[in-house]
């Protein structure tokens, strides 16, 4: 019983941080929007570790999971306006329709992405964002490149006081929830063949084959797993919080970029390294943009050439190794 | 009348396709060499096309000109890129030298933003039309194709007749192989990812000729991708395979938007991306080795 507990024990770091994150935004006036900004980084390193650090393998067109998401709730929103009485309902259809969209995404693009090896994985994935971006342009699909703008039909459905709390509370909370989810099924997957299969893939993937690992299938649920939250929260995040969709903006390789950020500056593959890294991301962009207006992008390209050069493992990956023979142990994983 | 179109559209695809094939070989010579993917490609483009602006519009020189300066400056930032991280990743998993070109590509595009700030520029070098009949061909277009089949050329020349570059070739073919016949195989590894990036910031120069107003420090994403749809067509790891699938690309790329512009209700340009992006999938579905077999 006590060991088996002990298993969940890595989720208590996570769950104490957000609970600080979320006190400290409800309690110090003026800081949600910080908070906010947090979560979605949170949020988006969290989904994104489950692929890049469970597997090793970089995709990066990871933004177009994000974009199908926002379309998935925006279609939801607009489709479903005209109908009395679902109220919240919508919502929770929007979300089924970003995981269902994002999913579909996921497994054309893995059909083909997943059968290669890293080298050829990483450019069959880097132009995914840009060319459904391009598709969404080009073939006019959901009204191509002049977007779409839902608030008058959020309003309709929610009337006018919920929607205006969902825009400025409510989807923040969701991106907690989801990342917190996103945290959980992290812990799960490393605690079962799942998480034993993809270390192995990712340490050596034909050894791993020759010992009877059906690699493919588990890159799939990896990728699947990570595309499906990636959905989620461009759901909650950019098309709940602010709703208008537009391709350029949503299938921007810049949020790719962020991503890569936080998972590589925390630590590939642990639990809390997404966390770490956005936090210390999150925060530290926000004073740049103060103190050094249009250098943050420069400064964390270095950061990430000198974590990748000196210490890939990351900052919780450090954190690792130096709790190996203390009561800490348990807590970093 | 369409056919005349269709003439001119083959000769203009194959004119920008010469362009972008000397523009991907510097990827693919990085590849074959080093087996390192340069997500950054495009980045490194962009800096040959700033050099250009640079050359025609504050020194009011001829933009052949910066060629030879763009390959110093880009075998200076490979030299420099080599050997303060590459070299220390070669050993490291994929995912290390992925992220490693990745950042440096967005560390280019920002230095450059910084300094030139990100709105789109241009220039006009206008030095007259060639009238075919069918089309007519601007000059600096010419002299840019030129100059591709020209670097090509003695890339070619020194891969085959000089002694460094047969020593590069031995090291693609049995790196241990050629350390143990005395080749200092270190030094060829920097050689080649220094001169791959020197040919892509020096394509960059070629490139401009092509987009008048188009020259902004985040133009090189849109070029990453044709580079790779380019090198995978060409087998990646070949610098020839790269100079041809640049000709085949530019030919599908000229022919398929004059194409979809005979469509009503779509985006011409954005339909074309679209299907780059398409053939980059298909092609490694059916053939990742490539389809074009050069030797």
């Amino acid at each position: 019983m006590n060991s088996k507990l002990k298993k969940y024990y890595p989720l208590l770091p996570v769950c104490v941080a957000y609970l600080i994150l979320f006190l400290v935004g409800r309690n110090v006036t003026g800081i949600w929007q910080l908070v906010s900004t947090l979560l979605f980084y949170c949020a988006l390193g969290q989904a994104f570790n489950i692929f890049l650090g469970m597997t090793g393998y970089v995709d990066f067109g990871y933004v177009a999971f994000l974009g199908v998401g926002t379309y998935g709730m925006a279609t939801a929103v607009t489709g479903l306006a005209g109908y009395e009485g679902l109220g919240v309902g919508v919502i929770v259809i929007g979300f089924a329709l970003a995981v269902i969209m994002a999913t579909l995404l996921s497994m054309a693009v893995g059909a083909v992405a997943l059968r290669l090896r890293g080298a050829y994985f990483a450019i069959a994935t880097i132009g995914v964002n840009e060319g459904f971006r391009y598709l969404i342009e080009g073939a006019n699909l959901w009204n191509g490149s002049s977007g779409m703008i839902f608030t008058a039909e959020l309003n309709q459905i929610l009337g006018r006081d919920l929607a205006g709390r969902v825009m400025t509370f409510w989807a923040d909370i969701l991106v907690l929830i989801i990342g917190v989810a996103a945290a959980v099924v992290t812990l799960l997957y490393m605690n079962s063949k799942i998480g034993y299969a993809l270390t192995a893939l990712r340490e050596d993937e034909d050894a791993a084959k020759v010992m009877g690992i059906h690699v493919t299938k588990f890159k799939i649920i990896a990728f699947i797993t990570s595309a499906s939250f990636a959905g989620m929260v461009g759901a909650a995040s950019w098309a709940l919080k602010t709703p208008y969709v537009f391709p350029p903006e949503v299938f921007e390789i810049h949020y790719t970029i962020e991503a890569i950020i936080i998972v590589m500056l925390g630590g590939a593959g642990t639990l809390m390294g997404p966390l770490v890294g956005a936090l210390i991301y999150g925060v530290s962009k926000y004073y740049l943009s103060i103190f050094l207006p249009g250098f943050q992008l420069f400064i964390f390209a270095l950061v990430i050439i000198v974590i990748i050069v000196l210490f890939p493992e990351g900052v919780v990956g450090v954190l690792k190794g130096k709790t190996r023979n203390n009561r800490l142990k348990q807590l970093i994983l | 009348m369409i056919f005349e179109q269709l003439m001119g559209n083959i000769v203009q695809g194959l004119i920008l396709g010469a362009v972008y094939g000397m523009a991907t070989m510097g990827l693919s010579l990085i590849f074959g060499v080093l087996k390192v993917v340069n997500v950054g490609h495009g980045a490194f483009i962009m800096v040959g096309a700033f050099i250009t602006l640079f050359f025609f519009n504050t020194l009011g020189l001829n933009p052949l000109l910066a060629i030879p300066v763009a390959f110093a400056v880009g075998l200076a930032i490979g030299l420099l890129f080599y050997h303060t991280a590459i070299k220390r990743l070669l050993n490291a998993p994929e995912l290390a030298t992925l992220l490693a070109t990745f950042s440096a590509g967005v560390l280019l595009e920002e230095s450059i933003k910084l300094i030139f700030g990100s709105e789109f520029r241009g220039y006009n070098w206008d030095i007259g039309n060639i009238d075919l009949g069918f089309t007519a061909l601007p000059v600096s277009k010419l002299y840019a194709c030129l100059g591709s089949v020209l670097i090509a050329l003695l890339l070619y020349i020194w891969f085959n007749r000089t002694r460094a570059g047969t020593a590069m070739r031995s090291v693609v073919e049995d790196s241990e192989g050629a350390r143990v016949c005395g080749v200092n195989v270190q030094g060829a590894y920097a050689m080649s990812f220094a001169i791959g990036i020197g040919l892509t910031v020096a394509s960059g120069v070629l490139l401009t000729m092509f987009i008048p107003v188009g020259i902004n420090p985040y133009m090189g994403g849109g070029y990453t991708l044709k580079a790779f749809v380019i090198a995978v067509l060409g087998g990646l790891a070949s610098p020839y395979g790269a100079f041809f699938g640049g000709l085949v690309f530019g030919f599908i790329e000229n022919t398929s938007y004059t194409l979809f512009a005979l469509l009503p209700g779509v985006e011409p340009f954005a339909l074309t991306r679209f299907l780059s992006f398409m053939i980059l999938l298909i092609i490694l579905l059916i053939r990742p080795t490539g389809i074009i077999k050069a030797k």
